[in-house]
This record gives C-alpha cells, structure tokens and sequence, in this order.
C-alpha cells in the first residue's frame, strides 16, 4: 500500500508568549486542512500520531488526546511519540505504517514543542534530558559539549576546518532570510560567526540552535485515493529509523551517526533510489557540525569528506544538492516535536512547486529527503518522497 | 532544577566511580565501562571484574563555557568559569566521559596522556557525589 502526503501546515517557528500550546496546534492543524486541496473533513482521520518531548512538562500525560480535541478530533484514537528531537519524524513513520498496514485510509502525523514559556534553568534542565544522564550529562556535558566533541574528533581525524562547519550556519541563514516562517532571518557573515562568544569549544554560540515555538502536521492518506483530496499528491517513496547508544563513548565511531546511516539505507533501499537521486534535502542541523555529519551519513559525499561541500558551495540554493532551503534548525528554528514534522511540510512544498517564495524553490526537484535526529543520534529517521505525476 | 539519580542508584555504581573497577565479558573479552548487564559487544551477561589502571588519552575533548553545562555543575562553573570534558580511551580499550581537571584547557590535545584521580562530582540534596575525573599524567608521552 502506497502513502500519500495530501496536506501540511506549519506555524512560523519563533517567540510566542501569548500563544499557548493549544493555540499553536490549532492553528498548525487548520493550515494542514487548508492545504488539501480539494478539502477534507476532519472527520475522516483516523488515526493521530503527536510528537513531543513535552518541555516544561505542563502537560506529560495524554497529551496527544488533548491535542486531537482542541482541534475537533475528539475520540479519534491518538498517541503521543517521544524520541526527542526526532518526536517528529517518527510519528510521520508511524502514520505511514499505519496506511501500509491497510487499517488506516487517512492519518494525522504531527509535532509541537512550547519551549519559551519556562525560565532560563528550566529550559536548561529539559535541553539535557535527552542523552544519557547517568555517565554522560552528569559528567558533565549535555548537547553542546557532546555536538563539540564530535567536532573535534571530525576536524582530527579528516582535517575539516571550522570554517566550513561553521559555514553550514553562515548557509542555512541566508536561507531562512527568504521564508517568511522562519525564526531567524537575518544573514550572518562567516567572520562575524567565527569570532562570536565560544559555547563549547570549537563551536559558538552561531554554531548551535536557539529556543523555539511552534508546531507542523502532516496528514496522509492510501496512495490509491489520495486524488480526492488532491491533484499533487506527493509519494512517500521510503521510510528508514533506528537507535543507537545514547552515551557517545558507548560507540565506536564520533566522526557520523550511526542510526541516521542505518535509517538511510532503509529509506533508500524502500524507495529504489540512492544519494544521487536526491535533488533537495532537510537535514537535522542542531548544530553546525550535524549537517556536514548528515552529508556523510546520508551518503552525499565520501566520509570525511563533508567539510568540502560547505567549502565548494555545493549544498547552497543553487548548488547541485541544495540542503536546508527552509533555513534548517539553526535559522528556520528548532522546536524539539515539531521540526522532523516542518521538515516534510518543507519538502512537500519544493517537490509540489509551490513554495511560496520563488527563491526558495528549488526547480524541477522530483525526489526530496528528510533526516531528523534525536539527541546526539541516540535515535535517526529518514525519509524520501517523490513529486506529484 | 536537576536532573535525578537517587542515591541507592548513584551508591550502586561506587565500586566504578570510586575503585575504577569494571567488568570484562567472559565469553567475548570486552570491557564494559560503564557496567552493564547485557555485554556491548555480544550481549551476554557473565562478567569477571578487574581494576582499571586508570591511564588513558584524550579521543576528544571540548572546553565548556560557563553556563554550558548542565545546571548541576552551575556552582562549579561559578568558580572555575569553563569546564574541560573529554572522551577518554582508557588503556584497557574502553571510553569514558569525565572532565579534566587541574589543567590549562590551552594544553590539551587529542592523544594527551591522563591519568584519573578522585573528585567531587556534583551535589545534590546535600549530599557530595564523588568520582573520577581525569589529570594529565606528567609522566608519559
Ligand atoms: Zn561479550
């Protein structure tokens, strides 16, 4: 059983005091409606996948049922996904189960995270619970020693300079510029970043995401009736996840994340394709060095060899494999449950062509990756979609 | 705020933070560090244990601005402003995670030798968590 994405919508990514959690899935979820394009009652959705870390732990319990009936879908049977940054894409990997299983016609993935409600110490404490808290966060380190310790060993062991991790955030700014959703949309100039305050030697605070609002759904459908709902149906091609040690120093190798490789060769196995079929991708860059790892991972250069796609431009807008035409985490913004989710809402967007700012689109793109990782790989998902015929 | 490991838990895992003792798989060989029940490499779970040397290198490091730790290590971070953090490739095979201490961050390198000495960890409801952190160890190369 194939799966269609028939609709997405997201909130702009940023700093929302006054809207609450419910507001913004609201009016995610409406956003979502709107975009099918011949409509669809919300009654038809059967089933309902939420990804969240739940940051600030207002609502832990059942919050997936509490989010299903702010949006009218009260009874539908609903369930809350928690694999960290990457909530997002595994409750979309659930829902495309689930329409493959041949129990669902229509399904709901989504994801949300309010992380700017909570004071500085809180927000620190729920930003560290998602690797390995015995040995590893009380240690010491939690996300931006682990990420600079990737670093490291990377510039160590393939002589990768900072200045091409650092262009990752120098690239995926100038992207988000032009999308009006994004959370940071201003340029950055590679001296300026380079010289900004250190958060966790080599990488600066420009090398590491900000706190962000916001929410995505995606609804999907049987391929076989998605034309119903819409004319530019858009093809989950491949579906790839796994796991991997939390704890960095469990595993062998801390120059790439082994999960995401295992995802990938999943998804790109399902979907028939390899590397060099993909024409636009959404990479999970928490922090700079994650994309030129992601490069790696996902098998669009050699290994070690990330650094130079940075250095040769070749992942820009209007380079051979553009990467984070949204801005990415870094400037679109990364609201733990809800980025693997906006990831797709991006991608359906290039693949159909209607992204809403011409500079954006990358023209002519057929097949289209998403990379969502949790933690510091501890969990990966991918995957790959195809255009409309 | 903090995150939590009660104390019969962290107590369970003192002969490790205090002795550097750790289990060796006895039907692969591995080390495990830190113990585990099911074997890293080949899952099985019967275990001799053996103390560590304690020596090592630095596979990789960061130093930690202040405010960039967790927030149990805010008091420290008070004091002595950054904190180094390494991953160590112990002797024995193993890594582990622990913070340099008593170093100039300036001088660490990856390869640098260490060697682990006893510490304060962190507090928490009043009662000090000790372990190892790592120096560098003078003596070698
Ligand atoms: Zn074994």
């Amino acid at each position: 059983m194939e799966v269609a994405v028939i609709g997405v919508g997201q909130t702009s990514f940023g700093t929302f005091p006054k809207k609450s959690l419910k507001a913004l899935f609201f009016e995610a979820f409406q956003e979502a409606l709107r975009d099918v394009e011949k409509g669809l009652d919300p009654k038809e959705i059967e089933e309902a996948w939420i990804g969240t870390l739940s940051t600030g732990g207002g609502q832990l319990g059942n919050q997936a049922a509490l989010l299903c009936e702010t949006v009218g879908l009260a009874g539908v049977s609903a369930h809350h996904v928690e694999n960290a940054c990457a909530s997002g894409g595994f409750a979309f990997r659930n829902a495309v189960m689930a329409i493959r299983s041949g129990r669902c016609r229509v399904a709901m993935a989504a994801g949300i995270e309010k992380m700017t409600d909570l004071p500085r110490e809180r927000n620190r404490l729920w930003l560290g619970v998602s690797g390995d808290v015995e040995w590893e966060r009380l240690a010491g380190t939690n996300f931006p020693g682990i990420y600079a310790m990737l670093a490291r060993r990377h510039m160590y062991e393939h002589g990768t300079l900072k200045e091409w991790i650092t262009g990752v955030a120098v690239k995926n700014h100038a992207n988000a510029v032009h999308n009006p959703k994004a959370q940071f949309r201003f340029p950055i100039d590679l001296e300026r970043a380079m010289r900004a305050p250190m958060l966790a030697d080599p990488l600066t605070v420009f090398d590491a995401c900000g706190i962000t609002d916001g929410a995505a759904v995606a609804i999907v459908c049987r391929a076989d009736e998605a034309r119903r709902y819409t004319d530019r149906p858009v093809m989950v091609m491949g579906s790839g996840a796994a796991t991997d040690y939390l704890a960095i120093h469990d595993r062998k190798d801390l120059t790439g994340l082994l999960a995401a490789r295992k995802a990938a060769a999943q998804a790109y196995k399902e979907a028939g394709v390899g590397p060099k079929d993909i024409q636009v991708a959404e990479v999970h860059d928490c922090f700079t060095i994650a994309e030129i790892m992601a490069y790696e991972d996902l098998g669009f250069c050699e290994d070690g060899q990330g650094g130079f796609l940075i250095r040769d431009g070749l992942t820009k807008l209007d380079g051979p494999i553009p990467v984070n035409p949204s801005g990415g985490l870094k400037a679109k913004g990364h609201p733990i449950g809800a980025t693997g989710i906006g990831q797709i809402c991006e991608i359906v967007h290039q693949l159909r062509g209607d992204v809403q700012e011409p500079i954006r689109q990358v023209k002519g793109a057929r097949i289209g990756l998403t990379h969502n990782v949790g933690g510091s790989g501890g969990t990966a998902v991918v995957h790959i979609f195809r255009s409309p015929e | 705020m903090s995150s939590y490991v009660s104390l019969p838990i962290f107590a369970s895992t003192l002969r490790e933070r205090y002795r550097l003792e750790e289990p060796r798989c006895r039907s692969c060989g591995t080390l495990n560090v830190p113990a585990r029940m099911a074997c890293i490499e080949c899952g099985r779970g019967d275990f001799d244990w053996e103390k560590l040397t304690g020596r090592g290198r630095v596979f990789t490091y960061t130093v930690i601005a202040r405010g960039g730790a967790p927030t149990e290590f805010d008091e420290q971070q008070i004091m002595s402003g950054s904190l180094v953090v390494a991953i160590v490739e112990l002797e024995e095979g193993a890594k582990v995670v622990a913070q340099l201490t008593d170093c100039d961050p300036e001088e660490v390198r990856v390869g640098s030798p260490l060697k682990a000495v006893f510490r304060k960890l962190y507090d928490q409801e009043g009662v000090v968590r000790y372990g190892y952190k790592f120096v560098m160890d003078e003596e070698r190369e």
